[in-house]
């Protein structure tokens, strides 16, 4: 009898292992599909859906499949046990069924009426993901992939401009949603849909702040593989990664404002308290991230990691990965830690990286992205019919589209009239219209929205935010090709300029960068230019003017440990700014012949044979270099049947 | 009747006292921490780098002392237990709701204890989180490293050495748990008459732990082979029988383990119980093949006919996807993922490789190498924590000494009659030196270990865990260690580089000059192999290889008259027109783990042969020749750059085509 029961209880162990295993091979077989559709897409030259709206249609279809083909089990395990000497919840019970004892875990808290639909499906209540899972395991790849592949010298070009769009526009759509909610949430409760007091402002502006993230991967890729204009690609590109980082710690500050008596009126001092974690998370997730970048530079620097690539990229790899758990530990974002440590990664320790570990990290984190991208966007399909506490109202959607126009061309239109106002290159007004446009939200919003469905409000937001998603993904990134024509922006750029521009030599180049120094940048990047130029750029990578030029008299002996060998020897000033190729970058990348120490002297040779045959053998060279993510090989295709 | 209703369920809970948020931040802290391990490790390896001899070793002994921080610097919180009785149930949900004054609170089933482990589970709390759940061995660390290890097998001489392989696998394996486990079971004995026993102990559990002590995983050893270039076909011999190994053991315990006799006496022998285990091991392990192979092939056919490889990404993102299928495959039809996996990663480098481009033949190389190491790495870490952080640790002398007398013995009665009777087969004899090399070389790591700590729930294998633990450590430290000073000692050849073994160079080069490729073919395969080898060759290249891959001759030549549409339509366009395959070359683009250290042997020769190869390049340039497979060429000797193999490979790969010209 005994052993009878125990072989029960193993069977059901049993079933629940596999349970996983089943959840899993379903997503699996999702992406799979994904990809096999996507690359029919892509290789018919279809670009109205990308592979994230291809990944929100299969989950659509298997989230309707699951929904309405399976039936509800398991009607029991609904039941809700009381226990009147539990004074509060522990991490661990132990539970005497006839003499089994069973250790439960404690998972979460659930509100009052939130119960009875946890009676439903079993295999639905399976498909729900952790929310914090997004946050610890798929948004960080993504969030670094996007830091760390970001075009810095454009980047850095527009980096006022892209501040400002980033923390004033977040801000400013932010309240302006804010706003624009709280009166739709008064003519709904007008309209008796909503009980009074249920919805506070508070609740508005974290509706507006989440709703601020956007992310228009769908729209970049588009202008990636098109070639669009660079600064309008840097700008939104800049934009949307930092809004993310905006978005998120100020969800978490506006969260946390809480007055003392009354929670909707005003309190400034709970405001001001707010503003204050604001920035010191901000600041201090950023320093975090900077500080483990730049640990990472200087142990790649100082030892000779670059011989083992293995080691190299291993090593990069956990660094990365600490800086966002030590941002977590410390009770910051680790997200944007995690965002920052890529930007900082892609300036300094990528120049100390061998070329094999260059690739390997590119490689590696493009495929995480690429992998955590597409499992977020499916799962959101997945979540549209398996989440069983949507609250759907229609006027609260309605308002909320509404908002999103509106504080879409609030943030972007009078910003940049300002902007205007001081860039030399001025961003013309189809460049305004077109970023307007692409206000797609994706992964973050929808993270952040999930991360809390306890109260009635914030299921309502989630359910608005999933629709939002859906409709800007489908209509705005399939609609991206026509309104491109329409507002006649050039496309097809980047590729021949580069071209043009890359093979001349090393004192052109030099020059060429100055100017474009002094004309086009604001004298923050001149002043960050001149300081990262002169010091931290020796201090941190192989390059740059030896510190013992740069720095004064008094602190020679330091300069002198600090510089390396290589940098009195050449002065490569220039080349390292654009080592980082943004995915599919022909061009660029031939620049980056500067010999960095450890690069096998095989590809040397070749490099320096190339001279007289530049163009033919280059870009076999870099063909295979796997600069190019999947659209390089469009580029290809031409040539490689011809020679077929 | 009420009193016994209430007396039945009568539900016990008894509480631990942590809250919810700082249970996570330990989580996070731990994570922290294994992390750190883990970056002071790569650090290490690099101050080691040029005398690498102990770099799991090393890995261990920093394991071992964080093990000891957490194990004496945090305070025990065990002082809020207590224990209530409340309402009721009979059955055990996966999910329990609990009403504590007005909030409720979602509680998911973890497993089951047994009663007289209640207090040992309320113990020092940073140590129960310290300690993982073992099915994260089995569903996230381990996959990684054995679809590695089928990735990474060098195939030529992996399929020349096949009969040999597989014997040392199959029977090697039982006949080393079967020694163990008799050995075992007189030392049980022994400790049962001495009086140190204290709990049951059966002969299953000495089967058992026979089978979980036979996963050899000779990584350390390994290292050094490739590092110093060991002879090739000891590699191949010791790379595969420890990689098929893994797989036997994993069914083999298993099927141990569903071992449950019928009738009273549960632990007497019963024929009806044994061949019901020897079904399911025959079972598993056919299921978990066919599983593995099928996912491989599935693979090769969609690679083969989209044309994925323009997009490297997708590709790569489908063969790492596919992939993972076959675990969670095997996985939910109740057979072993894990050999599941080794069977798909030996599959998808044998035919799915070849339809790669060229760009994610590295990606995939290279992401699964990130992710072997790190697994790898996290591991033998964890092997370190665990010997301080697990609770229930049963250290007995006797038993530790008696297994590690056994395992000497299986291991020896293993290798030298199987060698004896294979060397009566084969023509090129495994010499008494590569014998004790084998022999010597029977680390146990992460495997053991992982089988070891998914149960331990009672007092024999918690035993079994301690015993498994400080073998690891010895095996791993002593004789991986001691390698170096071995191979010097037996005479075995070192500095051995593949490419320059003699018959298959000759054989390469004839079958590229085209001239009488099935003669060569025939010789090297009569002289070296079996039947078996023959007989799968030939299928493989002449109805596998052209339906799976680019290669081979085309199907129609192969295939009957009768079946000729089918043969047209599965037949690529590429093979009529390469009519000169590349057969043998594709075969040795995977590489074993070991360029790491190839890169850095061969920095003299990187010059010599990147002079070389610019130079042919170049030439063909000049001529305006541009060829495909000139191009190709340059392609690939610009990608191996950090691969020393294929890199001089490429290079002798053109003269061929010089000639032609």
């Amino acid at each position: 009898m005994e052993r009878q029961q125990r072989f029960m209880s193993e069977k059901d162990e049993y079933r629940f292992q596999h349970q996983g295993a089943v959840e899993l091979l379903v997503f699996n077989f999702l992406l799979i599909l994904t990809i096999l559709t996507i690359w029919l897409f892509k290789n018919h030259r279809f670009r109205f859906l990308h592979e994230t709206g291809g990944a929100m249609v299969y989950g659509l279809i298997m989230g309707l499949i699951l929904r309405y083909a399976t039936a509800p089990t398991d009607i029991e395990s609904g039941t809700v046990y009381d226990c009147g000497k539990l004074a509060f919840s522990p991490s661990t019970l132990l539970i005497n069924i006839t003499d089994q004892v069973y250790e439960y875990k404690y998972k979460r808290e659930i509100s009052q009426h939130n119960i009875s639909p946890h009676q439903g499906n079993a295999i639905l209540e399976k498909m729900t993901f952790d929310p914090e899972i997004f946050f610890n395991v798929l948004l960080p790849p993504i969030i670094f992939h996007a830091g760390y592949s970001l075009k810095k010298r454009h980047f850095f070009q527009n980096l006022g401009s892209i501040l400002t769009y980033a923390f004033l526009g977040t801000a400013i759509s932010c309240i302006v949603i804010g706003l624009i909610m709280y009166g739709f949430v008064k003519a709904m409760v007008y309209a008796g849909q909503l009980k009074n007091g249920d919805f506070h402002f508070t609740d508005c502006l974290f509706f507006g702040s989440l709703m601020s993230a956007t992310d228009p991967v769908t729209v970049l890729a588009i202008f990636h593989e098109l070639h669009v204009d660079l600064d309008l690609y840097t700008l939104l590109f800049g934009e949307s990664v930092l809004n993310d980082a905006v978005a998120i710690v100020l969800t978490y500050s506006i969260s946390i404002y809480s007055p003392k008596e009354n929670p909707n009126a005003f309190d400034a001092a709970a405001f001001f308290q707010s503003v204050g974690n604001f920035l010191g998370i901000f600041a201090g997730s950023f320093a975090m991230g900077s500080a483990y970048a730049v640990v990472t530079a200087l142990l790649t620097k100082f030892t000779k990691l670059c011989e083992f690539p293995m080691l190299e990229t291993g090593l990069f790899f956990l660094l990365s990965w600490s800086a966002f758990l030590s941002a977590e530990a410390a009770g910051l974002t680790g997200i944007v830690a995690v965002l920052f440590c890529g930007v900082t990664q892609a300036h300094y320790t990528y120049n100390n990286l061998s070329l094999d570990s260059k690739m390997r990290t590119k490689q590696l984190f493009e495929f995480m992205n690429f992998l955590a991208e597409n499992v977020i966007f499916c799962y959101m399909g997945l979540a549209l019919f398996t989440f069983q506490n949507h609250i759907f109202n229609a006027l609260f959607i309605l308002g909320a589209f509404l908002a999103i126009f509106v504080a879409r061309a609030c943030n972007i239109y009078p910003l940049s009239f300002l902007l205007n106002l001081g860039r030399k290159q001025k961003i013309p007004w189809n460049f305004q219209h077109m970023m307007m446009f692409s206000g797609l939200r994706g992964a973050i919003a929808f993270a952040l929205a999930i991360r809390d469905t306890e109260s009635q409000p914030k299921q309502m937001m989630f359910t608005t935010t999933l629709l939002l998603v859906f409709f800007t993904v489908w209509v705005f990134g399939g609609g991206t090709t026509p309104m491109l024509t329409w507002l006649q922006i050039r496309v097809g750029v980047e590729l021949e300029e580069e071209l043009k521009e890359a093979p001349t030599s090393h004192q052109e180049a030099n020059s060429l960068e100055k100017n474009t120094t002094k004309t086009e940048s604001a004298w923050l990047f001149r002043m960050w230019y001149g300081f990262d130029h002169k010091y931290l750029k020796p201090i941190l990578t192989h390059s740059g003017p030896p510190l013992t030029t740069t720095l004064p008299e008094w602190c020679g002996p330091i300069s002198r440990l600090l510089t390396s060998p290589q940098a009195y020897g050449e002065q490569l000033k220039e080349e390292d700014v654009e080592c980082i190729v943004n995915q599919d970058e022909l061009a660029m990348s031939y620049q980056e012949q500067a010999p960095s120490p450890c690069r096998p002297p095989a590809s040397l040779s070749l490099a320096q044979k190339a001279s007289p045959q530049t163009p033919s053998k280059d870009n076999i060279y870099e063909g295979d270099l796997g600069l190019g993510g999947y659209e390089l090989k469009l580029e290809q295709t031409p040539g490689q049947s011809q020679l077929n | 009747m009420n009193s016994i209703l209430s007396n039945k369920n009568k539900v016990l809970l008894t509480l631990l006292s942590i809250k919810g948020p700082s249970f996570r931040f330990s989580c996070l802290r731990f994570t922290l921490a294994v992390k750190f391990l883990r970056r002071r490790t790569v650090c290490e390896n690099i101050c080691l780098n040029h005398s690498k001899l102990l770099q799991e070793g090393e890995q261990r002994g920093i394991g071992l002392i964080v093990g000891v921080i957490l194990r004496y610097g945090t305070p025990a919180t065990s002082g809020h237990d207590k224990s209530l009785s409340c309402t009721q149930e009979d059955r055990a949900f996966s999910t329990l709701l609990v009403n504590v004054s007005g909030k409720f609170f979602e509680y998911t089933l973890k497993g089951e204890i047994s009663p007289g482990k209640i207090n040992s589970v309320e113990q020092n709390d940073m140590l129960r989180k310290v300690t993982f759940d073992p099915e994260v061995f089995f569903n996230i660390l381990l996959p990684p490293i054995i679809f590695h290890a089928g990735y990474s097998l060098k195939k030529r001489h992996f399929f020349r050495n096949l009969g040999s392989i597989l014997a040392y696998a199959f029977l090697g394996t039982a006949v080393s748990c079967f020694i163990i486990g008799n050995l075992m079971y007189g030392v049980v004995k022994l400790m049962k008459i001495v009086g140190q026993l204290s709990d049951k102990f059966y002969y299953t559990d000495c089967l058992f732990f026979g089978a979980i002590i036979s996963a050899t995983d000779p990584v350390t050893v390994l290292a050094i082979f490739n590092e110093l270039h060991a002879d090739v076909d000891l590699y191949a011999l010791l790379f595969g029988e420890s990689v098929l190994n893994d797989a036997v053991a994993i069914v083999l315990s298993s099927s141990i383990v569903a071992y449950q006799p019928a009738g009273l006496n549960t632990h007497a022998f019963d024929a009806a119980a044994f061949f019901k285990s020897v079904g399911i091991f025959l079972g598993i392990f056919s299921g978990s093949f066919t599983m593995g192979a099928v996912t491989g092939v599935v693979t090769a056919l969609v690679t083969k006919f989209t044309k994925l490889h323009c997009f490297p990404l997708l590709e790569t993102a489908l063969f790492f996807l596919m992939s993972w299928s076959t675990f969670l495959l095997a996985e939910a039809c109740g057979f072993t993922g894990v050999v599941a996996v080794l069977f798909c990663g030996i599959t998808q480098a044998h035919y799915t490789y070849n339809n790669l481009s060229v760009e994610s033949r590295s990606r995939t190389k290279q992401l699964f190498e990130v992710l072997h190491f790190l697994a790898e790495n996290f591991i033998f870490s964890y092997m370190g924590l665990a010997l301080f952080t697990f609770q229930k640790h049963v250290f007995s002398p006797v038993f530790i000494i008696g297994a590690f007398v056994a395992i000497f013995l299986g291991r020896a009665a293993h290798i030298y009659p199987l060698s004896f009777f294979l060397n009566l087969g084969r023509r090129h004899k495994i010499g008494w030196n590569f014998q004790h090399m084998m022999m010597f070389s029977g680390l146990r790591g992460a495997m053991a270990f992982a089988l070891a700590i998914r149960d331990t729930a009672s007092y024999a294998r918690q035993m079994m865990f301690t015993t498994t633990l400080l073998i690891v450590f010895f095996t791993v430290w002593v004789i991986g260690g001691g390698t170096t000073p071995m191979l010097s000692w037996l005479n075995i050849r070192v500095g051995v580089d593949p490419d320059q073994d003699p018959p298959p160079n000759n054989d390469s080069f004839q079958v590229l000059q085209g001239d009488g490729p099935d003669s060569a073919r025939g010789n090297r395969t009569k002289q070296e192999s079996a039947w078996l080898f023959r007989l799968w060759y030939s299928f493989d290249h002449n109805y596998l290889k052209p339906i799976l891959t680019h290669s081979g001759p085309p199907l129609t030549t192969t295939l009957p008259a009768w079946c000729g549409l089918l043969a047209r339509c599965l037949t690529s366009p590429q093979v009529y027109d390469n009519q000169e395959p590349l057969r043998e070359e594709d075969s040795d683009f995977i590489l074993t783990e070991g360029d790491l250290t190839l890169t850095y042997g061969g920095d003299s020769t990187v010059t010599a042969n990147g002079s070389s190869g610019s130079h042919t390049a170049s030439t063909s340039l000049e001529g305006s020749r541009r060829t495909k497979s000139s191009s190709e060429e340059v392609l690939d000797r610009a990608l191996g750059m950090g691969d020393q193999p294929v890199s001089s490979r490429g290079t002798r790969l053109v003269f061929p085509l010089e000639d032609n010209a």
